[in-house]
């Protein structure tokens, strides 16, 4: 089954928007193509609405007397394979940066979390700039020169806020730049040097400005907004892994394909999905505008990722399905398409739970920003061995730290413990991970 | 107080507006058999009153009768009758695909398919038609393949106009019909150059061109006209009175004063009025109209009196300005059903017949739709290159366009 | 090589293409029996036959739309729209329809057609026979826009237009029908017997589109212009003993960019002079284009000669048309500046 996600067709010639008058299905329902599935109400005419495939509907948007903006999602079905393939706008070509509307599904490219890069990006400005001595004087305001004449300058090396213009309200004629010329190769060393080596004094006093756009401004706003919005409760638990550690090194012994060997990631990843099956109010969208928790039966694992552009949360979708080869290979294909920029929109939305790792960097602990609309951010610190207290006796254990953040409107400090309490469990039991869980009755 | 003195400014209204109940007492109606049929080559100012009677064959029970019955065989008609349902179904199934986003726009030709469909088939197939945006059956007729009409619609990698026009501005080089406009008119006197041309050139064909009654207020109806006049060309120039253009009624295009098929013998052209809805009218007056054009007798200028059931576009809302379902009162009923009726009549047709033509045609239209957007959709699959856009301004893209081409794509990366 | 004056030299040209190519056909306002009011298809008629020279209503749309349908059925015809001014009804048909029908059926149809018009003033021919429209039609992607200066040219350039099988909107200056004319209406007229450009080949021979005609050489200044004002332009330079460089751009559209660049590298200076209104009037396109491919070349900012951005009047014609003094001021600030 895949989704499908119908959003408000433009039904005029350039409408932004229309009104829902009513809706003639709920999500459940089972409609087929053609179907009519609501009634809306354009500024030009009020229109039919059928149903652009066959499916179950699993949400809707809007009550009536809501206003849908063009090209927000309407309706999300969920649909047969090859459903919708051919006709259908389920993979819209737009732009992986279009941001998209709050709404069940997850932000076009989240930006999470604990990745806060530290950023060097302040140039010490520590000596002021060395004048040139013995400069004629400098001109007050623009330089007035024809296009001609400082290309001539340039071509010259000569500097024209250093010459005198003797054109009409101080311009700089061809006349002036011959003089300057001659004056400047009867100046000797100090002007020569002050025009053609550039100093390092002068580089010190240097700024340099990044424009906050594109991909960055999005990762800043959707970082401010969840830290603003969301009351963050964060737990840092220490693991044992060591025995993770004996099992990792063993399957890396005989990888299924060369070279594609286990990280933490991947079984933090298994373990993570095994632990939501009893702890489903963590794998949870927050519909802020209706007011609802939407519970995801399936666990689609945003793994943050550090690209050359910046953070970008890849999302492993129905992580519940994949084996541990499966997950780590998920992993590592949506890693380097979004590294290369070539992540599609869909490999980037829809996470229901974020896993974040800065790996070698990973410190003792973080504190990882939510990845909203979800409520809770899986942080892994560095494995490190550590002396530690052991059956008894000191013994040197492989230790790991897990971080993380969980919303507190909507996930109590109690659970949030147990939660990651159960995690520590299985990473610390590794074998758990693989064993399915005992239906209780 | 000017009170009792009646405004000389006379401003026209339709019958009805919503919630008014449904009027069309004022379309002049003749009994269906009961206008004679002049020769062919009859002068035009001799014939001057067929453009204010009209032109029936079936009457309400379905017989054809009258000297202007065309006496199709049953099969031909059978053709006619599958073509017109294919254009509504066509069209039915594009509505749809514009409501539920698959397309940008769309404008349907329901109750007005005797028009374009009864006409394409009294006409040859060397004759050149220049359409307006409302005569899909003339290329559902001229066998234009429906796949290629929704690659346009879909401004897919197979669209004809190489994603330029908007959907439904069709054109067929090899079947013979003109690319359409969406500048109004334009295309009628530019068929009477045509007709103008095949003249000069000594060659029998004729051009017909179709405009709807509002746009016959556009300079160009009258050059179309005028020209057609002058040079006698042969032509056959066709107003689709639908009533209506967009929510402006007929008679703000003269409508009321006059019929449309009037401004003919104002010209000097042969006018004749005819019950469009009825299939074998329809295709009796084209014939007529053909015959005249091909031996020199002239051109003609033929109203098609009809009622655009649909909206204008997938833009309008006719429950705006018009009384609800009026076209469920209109005098002259729906072309499909009233030759369905006669066909079976005749005994050449059934109810059955017809299910089972419909779910054919259905089937053919959604298998064609299917085909057609594997070429690419607005929003998935292939995609027309970009650089097709700097192509075809001219026969040989000058600098100024490549420097332009080569900028976008640094631009696009 | 015979002596004409323009008229005869475009007469001369459709002569020539209507005896050469059975599909071409000339229609217009007067222009069969009565041979145009300015006398250009003089006597075609009575020798092509009434198929080939069309007299046509007064309709200028109807003209413009009924010559794309010909020549959509193949024919090439030749339409004359008796003066510049009147152009306007067959605008929608122009922009609209002639330059886009290659465009929108892909290639599919295309309309090669002439649109012949006398433009300009210096006739006292007052507001509505004056005008030059032309910076309107270069604006509109599909057409290309001529304006011959001589006789010589404007029979090669309106045989290469007819022979082109995209649409061409062809303007003539009228007041160079008769001679070259250099602004000053105090002078005695100037026929072009006493021209050189007046010497016409009286066969077939073709002028290219997109190639400009360097007047004069020189290296103080580039002038750039076209129709009435080459002659206006050079005769303020020579009166001014500058060494001028005198470029005559005959062919608007396609635009000869290579010819006026290496002139203005040459000298670094430039004025560009046209008849028509200067608000986004076509020598702004050719500020820009030297902007953009030519900035640090300059010496001085680009000069513009136009005429005034008001209806043409009929009263104050030598206040309205840019003549030489005009040009002198602006040859003034441009040497002036450095």
């Amino acid at each position: 089954m895949k989704q499908y996600v119908f959003k408000m067709p433009d039904l005029g010639e350039g409408t932004v928007d229309a009104e829902i008058v009513a809706w003639h299905t709920k999500p459940g329902d089972a409609v087929t193509e053609d179907q009519l599935i609501v009634e809306v109400m354009t500024d030009k005419a009020a229109v039919e609405v059928p149903a652009p495939v066959s499916g179950r509907v699993v949400s809707i948007t809007g009550a009536p007397g809501d206003k849908v903006a063009v090209g927000s999602p309407l309706i999300v079905f969920e649909v047969g394979e090859g459903e919708g393939a051919a006709a259908s706008p389920a993979k819209p070509a737009a732009p992986a940066m279009a941001a998209a509307p709050a709404m069940a599904a997850a932000p076009a490219m989240s930006a999470a979390p604990a990745m806060s890069a530290a950023s060097a990006t302040s140039a010490a400005p520590a000596m002021s700039a060395a004048s040139a001595a013995s400069a004629p004087a400098v001109r007050q305001g623009r330089v007035m020169a024809s296009p001609a004449n400082r290309r001539r300058a340039r071509e010259a090396g000569i500097d024209l806020s250093l010459v005198a213009g003797s054109g009409p309200g101080g311009r700089i004629l061809r006349a002036d730049l011959g003089a300057a010329h001659a004056a400047a190769a009867d100046a000797g060393a100090a002007l020569r040097s002050a025009q053609t080596v550039p100093a390092r004094a002068e580089h010190a006093a240097e700024t340099s400005e990044i424009k906050v756009i594109g991909l960055r401004r999005l990762i800043a706003e959707r970082m401010s907004e969840a830290k603003r919005n969301i009351p963050h409760f964060a737990y840092v638990e220490e693991v044992d892994v060591t025995e993770l550690e004996s099992l990792r090194q063993h399957l890396n012994r005989s990888p299924p394909d060369k070279g594609a060997s286990l990280s933490y990631l991947p079984l933090v990843v298994m373990a993570v999905t095994r632990v939501l099956e009893s702890f489903p109010q963590c794998n949870v969208l927050y519909d802020a505008a209706r007011g609802v928790l939407v519970r995801h039966r399936a666990v689609h694992v945003g793994i943050a990722t550090q690209t050359p552009d910046g953070l970008k949360v890849p999302v492993v979708r129905n992580a519940q399905t994949l084996g541990l080869w499966e997950t780590a290979a998920e992993i590592r294909r949506l890693a380097e398409r979004a590294r290369t920029n070539k992540a599609s929109r869909d490999e980037l939305v829809g996470s229901t739970i974020t896993v974040t790792s800065l790996g070698k960097l990973g410190g003792i602990a973080s504190t990882p920003i939510i990845n909203a609309p979800e409520v809770a951010i899986i942080g892994l610190n560095k494995a490190v061995e550590r002396p530690v207290v052991h059956h008894g006796a000191v013994a040197v254990r492989r230790i790991m730290n897990l971080s993380s953040s969980f919303d507190h409107r909507f996930v109590d400090g109690y659970d949030a413990a147990a939660m990651i309490q159960a995690l520590k469990e299985l990473l610390e039991h590794p074998a758990m991970i693989f064993i399915p869980k005992v239906a209780s009755s | 107080m000017l009170m009792n003195k009646r405004s000389r400014l006379h401003l026209p209204s339709p019958p009805a507006r919503p919630g008014e109940a449904p009027d069309f007492s004022y379309v002049e109606l003749s009994p269906a058999g009961a206008v004679a049929r002049p020769d062919v080559n009859a002068r035009a100012r001799d014939i001057g009153s067929l453009s204010l009677t009209l032109v029936r064959v079936l009457d309400n029970a379905g017989e054809a009768v009258g000297p202007w019955h065309p006496h199709l065989e049953p099969s031909e008609l059978q053709i006619g009758l599958r073509h017109m349902l294919l254009t509504r179904l066509f069209d039915d199934r594009m509505q749809r695909n514009q409501r539920a986003g698959k397309i940008s726009f769309y404008i349907r030709s329901l109750g007005e398919e005797a028009v374009s469909v009864a006409q394409c088939m009294a006409l040859r197939p060397g004759d050149m038609l220049f359409p307006s945006y409302r005569n899909q059956g003339l290329q559902i007729a001229r066998g234009i393949a429906l796949v290629d009409l929704m690659c346009q619609l879909l401004s897919n990698t197979r669209d004809m106009c190489k994603g330029r026009q908007l959907p439904v501005m069709y054109h067929s080089k090899a079947g013979n019909i003109f690319s359409i406009s969406g500048n109004l008119a334009t295309q009628f006197p530019q068929a009477v150059g045509w007709a103008m041309a095949a003249a000069i050139k000594g060659e029998d064909h004729l051009a017909a061109s179709w405009i709807g009654e509002g746009s016959s207020a556009e300079a160009d109806f009258h050059h179309a006209l005028l020209f057609a006049s002058v040079y006698q060309a042969p032509v056959i120039l066709n107003v689709v009175n639908n009533q209506w253009a967009i929510s402006t009624f007929q008679g703000y295009a003269g409508g009321e004063q006059r019929s449309f098929a009037a401004r003919g013998p104002g010209y000097g052209i042969a006018g004749i009025r005819v019950d469009g809805n009825d299939f074998l009218a329809v295709y009796a007056v084209t014939q007529w109209a053909a015959e005249r054009a091909r031996t020199g007798a002239g051109p003609t200028l033929i109203e098609l009196v009809t009622y655009r059931a649909a909206a204008h576009s997938t833009s309008d809302d006719p429950a705006r300005y018009r009384a609800k379902n009026d076209q469920e009162h209109w005098p002259l009923g729906d072309p499909i059903q009233r030759l369905k009726q006669h066909l079976i009549r005749l005994g050449e047709w059934s109810e059955a017949r017809h299910q089972a033509l419909a779910a054919e045609l259905e089937a053919l239209v959604a298998s064609s739709w299917k085909e057609a957007a594997a070429f690419g959709t607005m929003n998935e699959g292939p995609r027309l290159d970009a650089d097709l856009m700097f192509e075809d301004v001219f026969k040989e893209m000058p600098e100024h366009l490549q420097k332009q081409r080569a900028l976008m794509r640094t631009e696009r990366g | 090589m015979a002596n004409m004056n323009m008229i005869q030299a475009l007469n001369s040209a459709m002569d020539i293409m209507l005896k050469k190519d059975p599909s071409v056909v000339l229609m217009g306002e007067d222009i069969g029996y009565f041979g145009g009011v300015f006398r250009a298809t003089e006597g075609l008629q009575r020798k092509y036959g009434e198929h080939r020279v069309l007299d046509t209503p007064i309709a200028e749309g109807g003209i413009v739309a009924t010559a794309i349908g010909m020549s959509v059925n193949g024919l090439r015809p030749v339409a004359e729209i008796q003066f510049a001014d009147y152009i306007y009804p067959g605008f929608d048909q122009i922009c609209s329809e002639l330059a886009r029908i290659r465009y929108r059926s892909a290639g599919e149809f295309f309309a090669p057609v002439t649109i012949r018009t006398p433009c300009g003033g210096g006739i006292r021919g007052g507001q509505t026979h004056s005008q030059s429209p032309e910076g309107i039609f270069t604006h509109v992607s599909g057409l290309k826009v001529v304006m011959p200066s001589n006789p010589h040219d404007a029979k090669g350039l309106l045989i290469t237009c007819i022979e082109d099988d995209d649409p061409v909107v062809f303007f003539e200056p009228k007041r160079l029908y008769n001679g070259p004319f250099d602004g000053d209406p105090t002078k005695p007229a100037v026929p072009w017997s006493a021209h050189p450009k007046g010497e016409v080949d009286e066969g077939y021979y073709k002028v290219p589109l997109g190639k400009a005609d360097i007047v004069r050489l020189g290296r103080d200044v580039t002038v750039i212009t076209y129709g009435t004002m080459v002659f206006v332009a050079a005769a303020a330079a020579a009166a001014m003993n500058l060494d001028a460089e005198i470029i005559d751009l005959r062919s608007l559209v396609p635009l000869d960019v290579d010819t006026i660049c290496s002139s203005v590298r040459k000298t670094g200076r430039c004025v560009v002079a046209h008849e028509a209104t200067r608000f986004s009037g076509f020598g702004a396109e050719i500020l820009s284009i030297i902007q953009e491919e030519c900035f640090w070349e300059l010496e001085a900012p680009i000069q513009r000669v136009t005429g005034w951005d008001t209806p043409y009047p009929h009263a104050f014609e030598w206040e309205y048309f840019p003549g030489q003094a005009r040009v002198a001021m602006a040859l003034k600030t441009v040497m002036e500046s450095a």
